[in-house]
This record gives structure tokens, sequence and C-alpha cells, in this order.
């Protein structure tokens, strides 16, 4: 709930600062937008477990050497037997 | 906020334990944000490449070969799954509240919190769904053949897999990366295709000798070594069964149609109402709802094949199951292709030789292929809130009028163009999806021009955030 309260103040500077760059830009940009970006799925935040991009980054490349040791060992334990 | 029961809170205590991106709460600078995009790609391609561990084999026919240029995944790799379960749940989703099943009031903080949690959860769930299928159908080898550890192993790669890529897409959307994962992870899957397709380096024998599977390498290596030159390049541009120098051709021709067909647009001139003299423009392009259209079609497409499929399996002689779809094995790659039946008709035809002898089944794939395109175009703008009423609203809170038209009137003028845009632009994907079918266009229409209109995008977005830096520093 703490979470929850002091997100809607950062959400709506966001929004507004988005929103003052629209409009020094001369707002040549500002269509189309909602055609362009179909494929975005997730924009808004959840409260969830809050991960930093860099541990994304990490975990990913995590998950690709354990997938690869796991080849490693497999081979490794098949040669032994 | 109605009281009662609302299917929406049914996520709520699962919100915790959802893996989530933080948002970006400085302005990452237009080099960091190509580091970001740059390093998830390589994530991505490097998952598409390593082999799961434990499958025994990978063989016999593949009843998905249709879908996975289109949805980012490689057999047997880990990104077995690609970005199915993504795209299926934000469709789900997003039907589910364009239809109101779902109540959403998207002023709420808390419902958009929910949403995101419920299209997420729901992807998380498709992952496991699809692993499990996948492993019990026994795609990788029978269940006894892999033993239970494997099993559950694989289960577990595929769900780790699925869970990255939601990761890595909402890294690029949250604003540490260009554009989103999903149409990049798309776009990279298919111009991988295509440059294997032209360069490709392996021989395959298919009883005239040895020759290469890469269309352009093949040209060279034919005019070399054959002493007939004349039918050596005729064998180059019209050899079947193996990319040749026409597919190849077609492809960049589409690519050059598609470009210059991105550039038409209405320009309706506004003006601010607050600051004197600022002068701004909304355009509304030919190509309104860009490549929407053909994924929602495709979507379409998919579960048909995978429920006719299915069904004929089981019950090949029933009547209505033969009008859904007859397959028959294809006897070059070893996938079913539909022979009969409704399946076969929405199919595009393989060839130019094939439209002349069978000229109603193109003209029907040509009829189906437009209406379809048009109509999913104009459900898509009510559906994903860019209809003229939208707009129309988006454009008073920025305070934006047309000049020399009525505030009111700026619903109706925008009415005049956008269901129109949407409609039309929707026949022009369609037809140019069915041309470049009917050239054979390496990696089928559909894909080609979802790469098109993704790298088009994508070129947007970067010339948009050069500018915007541009201006922070002009400052």
């Amino acid at each position: 709930m703490v979470a929850n309260g002091d997100a809607p103040a950062r959400g709506s500077a966001a929004a507004a600062a988005s929103l003052r760059r629209r409009r020094t830009t001369s707002g040549a940009g500002g269509g189309g937008s909602g055609a362009s970006s179909m494929l975005q799925f997730y924009t808004d935040e959840a409260a969830g477990a809050k991960m930093s991009p860099n541990t994304v980054l990490i975990m990913s490349i995590g998950f690709i050497a354990v997938v690869a040791m796991l080849h490693v060992f497999g081979k490794l334990y098949r040669t032994a037997n | 906020m109605a009281g009662g029961f609302r299917v929406l809170h049914l996520v709520r205590p699962f919100l915790a334990f959802l893996p989530e991106v933080q948002s970006a709460d400085r302005k990452i600078p237009f080099r960091e944000k190509v580091i970001y995009t740059v390093i998830s790609l390589f994530i991505f391609l490097v998952c598409s490449q390593l082999p799961l561990y434990g499958i025994h084999s990978t063989t016999g026919a593949d009843p998905f070969y249709w879908m996975r240029v289109i949805l980012a995944s490689n057999r047997g790799t880990v990104m077995e799954l690609g970005i199915t379960p993504i795209v299926t749940s934000g469709m789900v989703m997003q039907l589910l509240v364009g239809s109101k099943i779902i109540e959403v009031d998207n002023s709420v903080r808390e419902d958009r919190a929910l949403l995101n949690g419920a299209q997420k959860l729901l992807g998380i769930l498709i992952a496991i769904g699809e692993a499990v299928a996948y492993v019990l159908s026994g795609m990788y080898g029978s269940v006894s053949q892999l033993g239970t550890g494997n099993a559950i192993l694989i289960i577990l790669q595929l769900f780790f897999a699925g869970i990255i890529v939601i990761c890595l897409d909402e890294l690029l959307q949250k604003g540490y990366g260009l554009g989103s994962g999903i149409s990049l992870f798309i776009a990279t899957n298919i111009c991988e295709n295509i440059i294997w397709k032209a360069f490709s380096p392996t021989t395959i024998n298919s009883g005239r000798g040895a020759e290469f599977e890469g269309a352009v390498i093949a040209l060279f290596h034919l005019l070399i070594t054959r002493t007939d030159k004349v039918r050596a390049l005729r064998e180059a541009f019209y050899r079947q069964n193996l990319p040749n120098v026409t597919n190849l051709l077609a492809t960049v021709l589409v690519f050059l149609i598609v470009i210059y067909f991105q550039g038409f647009r209405v320009v309706l001139p506004v003006r601010s109402k607050n600051a004197r003299g600022q002068q701004g423009s909304y355009p509304i392009k030919l190509f309104y709802t860009s490549n929407m259209p053909i994924i929602l079609h495709s979507a379409l497409i998919t579960n048909l094949y995978f429920i006719s499929q299915l069904l004929y399996r089981k019950y090949s002689g029933n009547f209505l199951v033969n009008l859904l779809g007859k397959w028959k094995e294809s006897e070059y790659s070893g996938h079913s292709v539909p022979v009969g039946g409704l399946a076969y008709y929405v199919t595009a035809p393989s060839s130019l030789a094939d439209v002349l002898a069978n000229p109603f089944h193109a003209l029907f794939y040509v009829v189906f292929m437009l209406s379809a395109c048009a109509l999913f175009s104009k459900t898509w703008i009510e559906v994903s809130g860019s209809s003229a009423k939208d707009v129309a609203k988006q454009l008073k809170e920025q305070q934006m009028v047309m000049p020399g038209h009525r505030e009111s009137n700026l619903q109706k003028e925008l009415n005049r163009y956008i269901p129109t845009a949407a409609a039309f632009g929707g026949v022009c994907i369609g037809a140019l999806t069915v041309l470049a079918d009917f050239m054979g266009a390496i990696g089928s229409g559909t894909g080609i021009l979802l790469a098109v209109t993704i790298i088009y995008q994508y070129f947007e977005t970067f010339e948009k955030e050069r500018a915007t830096e541009l201006g922070f520093f002009g400052f």
C-alpha cells in the first residue's frame, strides 16, 4: 500500500513531463502514436517483485549459462557411463 | 467502481509474485537505449540457437511450421515457444477488454495495474501450458524415452525462457530500449530467415548433384560449374523447392513497395489553443493500423489450421471435418499441407502455376484475405482506442484545435478520414501480402509485411529519439 501511495504522483509527473515535451516539440510527433505502438502490451507499472533492468539482463545470461552447463554435464555424465 | 464481483480482482493475490521491471526514473540517453536493445537482442539470438537440454529427437512432422517465422520461435531450442505466450495473452486480454467481458476503468490506476498483472499472469500460464503440452504430446520423444526428470527439466527450461522473453519485452518497453521486444524479435527472426535463404552455404542433394541452399550462392555456383551458362541461369532463377533468385528479387520488390506506401498520409493541420503561433500537424497514415490486420489474420488462420489438423487426424472420414480441411504430407518437407476444404481455400497458392491451375482457389483466397484485413483493421481501431472519438479526445486534452473548425466538429472531421484510412489501409496491407505470396517472396507474404512495417516503425522511433535528444541539448 505504501508503494501504491507514492507511485501515482510519479506517474502523473511523468505524464505531465511527456505532455510538456510534446508541446515543446510542436506536437509533430504526437499523432499516430496510438496506431504505431500497438504491440506494446505492458506499458503501465503493476506492483510486483521489482527488478532493475540490469537484474533482468544478468538473470537471462545466467539462464543461458545454466542451460549450457546442463549440456556440458550431460555430455560428461554420458561418457563416464 | 461498482460493487460486486469483478474478474480482474482475481489477479490481485498473484500480483506480488509476478516479476516486474522498474520504470525508468530518469531519462535514459539514446546511446544507453541502443545498448540495452542490442544486449536484449543478443540474449534472444543466443536463446534461439541454444538447444534444449534433455530432448531426445525433434524429428517427425512439425505441426507449427507455418507460424514459426511469425512467432519468432525456433524448433528444438530454448526459444521453442518464442513470443507465443505474450502475443496470445495480449490478444486475449485486448479482446476481452474490447468486448467488455472484463471491465476496466482506464482512469483508475489500480485497474491498469491489475490488467497488466492479469496479462502477464496469463502469459506465464500459457507458457507452462504449452510447455507441458509439447512434452506430453511427444514432440521431443515420448515421455518414457525422456525419463521423468528430463521431462520436468524441459518444462522448466521452456517456462524460464517464457519469463525471460516477458521480462526482456517489458525492459524494452519501460523506456530502457527502443520499440517493443515483441516486434524486435519478430523482425530479427524474419530478417535472419531471409538472409539465410539468400546466402546459406549448406548443400542439399536433390537428385541433380549437390546444390547450395542459398539463392545467391547457388547462382554463382551454377554459373561457374555448369558449362551451359544459359541453362545454369535458368536453373538459378526458376529452380523449385529451394529458394531461387526470383524469390529473392520478389522479396526486395515487396520491401520497396511497402516502404513507398508507408509515406502515404493525410496531414491535418492543428493549432494549440494556449500558445499562440504553435502550429502542428496530425498525420493520418494510409497504413493507419500498421501490421495489426495481418497479425490478427494469421492468428485466426493458425487457430483454424490447428483445430482442423487435430480433427482431421482423429476423424478423417467425417463430412464436416473434411469440409473444414483435408491434409496431406508434403513430399519435400514432411510438413502437412492442406489439400481440401476451407483450410485449403484460405491458404495462399504455392506458385503462379498453381494460380492458373486452380483459379477459384486463388480468387477465394484473395477475396478472403482482403475482406478479413479490412474487417480486422476496422475492428482494431475500436478495440485499441485509436478511433476518431479517442483521437478527438486526445487532441482536446492536449489543447489542440483544427483551425477553421469548431471544437465540437473535430470528431466529425476526423471521422471523415480515420475509418476510411483504417479500412483502405487494411485492404492495401492484405493486397501486398497476397502479392508477396503470389510472387513467392521468401518467408511468406505475412512475414515480409511484418518485417518491413516493424523496421519502418523502428526507423521512425530512431528519428524521433534523435530529434528529442537534439532538442534537449538545444535548450
